[in-house]
């Protein structure tokens, strides 16, 4: 038995728990990388990083609202779509799968054809929006333009994900309350909002909080599309962390911002499970 | 121990056994086999091209692996500083000569060496005095033109004069924008640090000075708030909003974003690595091709004299390779210095300029177009450097961009609080 767990754990171990023990070795050192002399400074990482203006005042507050918009918008549209494929209809498995594209591109492609579908000079969206009588947009030089446009990637990588396990979700539900709601000559609305909903809420619940948790990391889409800019206004906690260590070359430093963000959404994480389970319980 | 249990140790033993086998085999083979890790560019491929012209005589594998520029430094930094030998030959850029001079081997000792102009090669200068990169290519920033739209002596020779040329050929009809260039984070010095530089500034004070022990004795002191900064800032901010002759989304723009619109014949003049010339003057990639002039950058109200910087791009060997790959990769760089008929080939079809200087003079005889770069920036004394050399320096750009590119996108009236706002935390990336 050991055996058959040994590898996959001693991946798991080489490749995750060793460089996160490593990145927390950093984080109390004086560790630049071009001349890691690693000398212990004990919490000076920190204390800067939890001092600074622009992380607390400007990237905690951009990385939970890209998260709490990016998974509420996705929640709805991958909910309305997984409504709409639940029923049988020719070709509904070749839409089924369509559906599922977005989630197949590499986020980093998937945000460079964005960022340049957004292109003032370029962009599709410019011929369109001044086709449509309005002045030309500097989408990607302005902070909340840039901060839809990168949420506007981040649903729709990820409405898909959404659709498909909440497609499972309807699938798997009873027809029982159906058949009785329709004795009953309930109409769609009520149905969805009293039958569907409250039946699928455990499903939706497990869905917010893995997403909440990814979203949270989001990396790709902001640094392709806005590298965080303009001026830090689209900075998030993952990019943050990048630009310390990789940028800055400042691995230390990095590395504790990486433990802080990793310590805010384990708390986060904790606190949307407990109330996962609490309204679990009182859906029983 | 059962015979099962047995077996599968037997297996095991068996996997690991080839596996130390395999890795040995490959690191037999590897003497021959050099990689070479380079940023995805025309230059790049071009004087790979020379090297692998020598390969192929000396039956060596050469495995290229190009990089986004996005990324490039990060990750070679990392590998350089793992000491691993993931790459053998690595490109080097100026900016990072002060970075990694402990990380890759002097070069003095190749052949061609005394072949190359020693002023660029500063900032590859290492503890022990010695050069730490081989040269590929010039890159200098040029001020190029549409020839097609004003002659030689109507190019703009200040930034004022950028402006009304700007707008007149707007106001006939003749293009969309007068002036793009890059502008967002790693590609500041095509709007704000070449017009800082054409007018007297810098981004420390003592203006202009690159010795680190005279910026240190001043104490990092940003220039960032001085009235030449707020100046060159006020400009950006006019052509942007005010006169209207750059694209109000210039501040996000990179010089990819910049070189299409140039090319797409939306705009009478850019600045740019003389490296793109190849591109501006291919008919597959640009509808200018043909119509492109090199200028000296236009000045700014403090300067009388223009200013030029003449770096160079180029290939570092890291210290973690084995000696006999370090050896090949010094004789395959020695190949390259040496391949007159290759640097030359280099510069015909890229534009950029080569590293030896008896290429130069050949050049010079049969190509005008190189006349025009030789007068724009070779023949403007002295040379400036384009960057600060210390370990610091990307540190200090990013928080100089995000000072300058805040301060471009609020109001005109707000420029000089948030550059004064900028001043410490520029000093404080210099000093970390």
């Amino acid at each position: 038995m050991l055996l058959l767990v040994g590898p996959a754990a001693a991946v798991l171990v080489l490749f995750q728990i060793v460089p996160i023990l490593i990145g927390m070795n950093a984080s109390f050192r004086s560790w630049a990388l071009y001349d890691p002399t690693k000398t212990w400074v004990g919490l000076k990482h920190y204390i800067y990083v939890l001092s600074d203006p622009v992380f607390m005042t400007v990237v905690l507050p951009n990385t939970f609202l890209l998260m709490f918009l990016s998974v509420a918008i996705s929640l709805v549209f991958g909910l309305a779509l997984a409504h709409l494929l639940n029923r049988d209809f020719l070709g509904q498995r070749i839409v089924q799968t369509i559906v599922l594209l977005p989630l197949m591109v590499a986020p980093v492609i998937v945000s460079t054809m964005i960022r340049w579908m957004f292109n003032d000079q370029f962009g599709i969206v410019a011929v369109v929006w001044e086709g449509l009588g309005f002045e030309p947009m500097a989408w990607l030089a302005e902070r909340w333009p840039s901060f839809s446009i990168i949420l506007f990637t981040d649903v729709w990588i990820w409405t898909p994900w959404f659709t498909i396990i909440l497609l499972a979700g309807l699938k798997s539900l009873p027809r029982e309350p159906y058949e009785a709601a329709a004795i009953d000559a309930a109409g769609r609305w009520r149905v969805f909002t009293h039958i569907t909903l409250p039946m699928l809420r455990p499903v939706m619940l497990v869905c917010i909080v893995i997403r909440s948790i990814d979203a949270f990391r989001t990396f790709d889409q902001v640094w392709v599309i806005s590298a965080g800019g303009p001026a830090r206004g689209t900075e998030v906690f993952s990019v943050y962390a990048y630009i310390e260590a990789f940028q800055n070359l400042n691995f230390g430093r990095g590395s504790a911002a990486a433990v802080v963000g990793g310590v805010i959404i384990m708390v986060v994480g904790l606190l949307m499970y407990r109330v996962l389970n609490r309204l679990m319980e009182v859906s029983r | 121990m059962s015979k099962g249990f047995a077996k599968r140790i037997g297996l095991l033993t068996g996997l690991i056994g080839l596996t130390i086998f395999a890795v040995g085999g490959a690191g037999a083979l590897s003497a021959q086999e050099l990689k070479i890790g380079y940023m995805k560019h025309d230059i790049h491929a071009a004087n790979v091209v020379i090297m692998e012209k020598w390969a192929k005589a000396k039956g060596v594998k050469l495995t290229k692996i190009p990089m986004a520029y996005s990324v490039f430094q990060e990750k070679v930094t990392a590998t350089l500083t793992s000491g691993g030998d993931q790459f053998d030959v690595i490109w080097h850029n100026d900016d990072w000569g002060q970075l990694w001079k402990k990380w890759v081997e002097p070069t003095n000792d190749i052949t061609g060496m005394d072949k190359v102009a020693r002023k660029p090669l500063e900032a590859f200068i290492n503890d022990d005095g010695k050069i730490s990169a081989v040269p590929m290519v010039h890159t200098v920033g040029v001020f190029f033109y549409r020839t097609d739209l004003v002659s030689e002596n109507e190019v703009p020779k200040t930034l004022d004069e950028l402006v009304t040329v700007s707008k007149k050929l707007q106001s006939e009809g003749k293009v969309k924008w007068g002036y793009v260039g890059g502008m967002k984070m790693n590609h500041t010095w095509f709007s704000q640090w070449w017009s800082m530089w054409s007018n007297n500034c810098d981004i420390f004070y003592p203006i202009y000075s690159r010795d680190n022990k005279e910026l240190e004795a001043n104490g990092w002191k940003p220039a960032l708030a001085d009235p030449c900064h707020q100046e060159i800032i006020e400009f950006w901010w006019d052509a942007m909003n005010t006169h209207k002759i750059s694209p109000r989304a210039m501040t996000a723009y990179g010089r990819d974003e910049a070189n299409a619109i140039f090319m797409a014949g939306d705009a009478a003049f850019t600045l740019v690595d003389s490296t793109h010339f190849g591109s501006f003057n291919d008919p597959k990639k640009s509808k200018i091709a043909g119509k492109v002039g090199m200028a000296r950058f236009p000045m700014g109200p403090r300067r009388t004299t223009p200013v030029a910087w003449n770096e160079v791009w180029g290939w570092a060997i890291p210290k973690g390779v084995p000696d006999d790959r370090k050896k090949l990769a010094k004789e395959m760089l020695g190949a390259m210095l040496t391949d007159i008929e290759g640097q030359i080939k280099q510069w015909e079809d890229t534009g950029g300029p080569p590293p030896n200087r008896e290429a130069w003079d050949k050049i010079a005889a049969m190509d005008p177009v190189f006349g025009q770069l030789k007068h724009a920036v070779f023949d403007v004394e002295p040379p400036m450097h384009a960057a600060y050399y210390f370990p610091n320096w990307p540190a200090v750009h990013k928080a100089y961009s995000d000072a300058t590119i805040g301060a471009l996108s609020g109001k005109r009236e707000d420029i000089a609080a948030a550059l004064a706002k900028g001043v410490p935390i520029v000093h404080a990336a210099a000093v970390q």
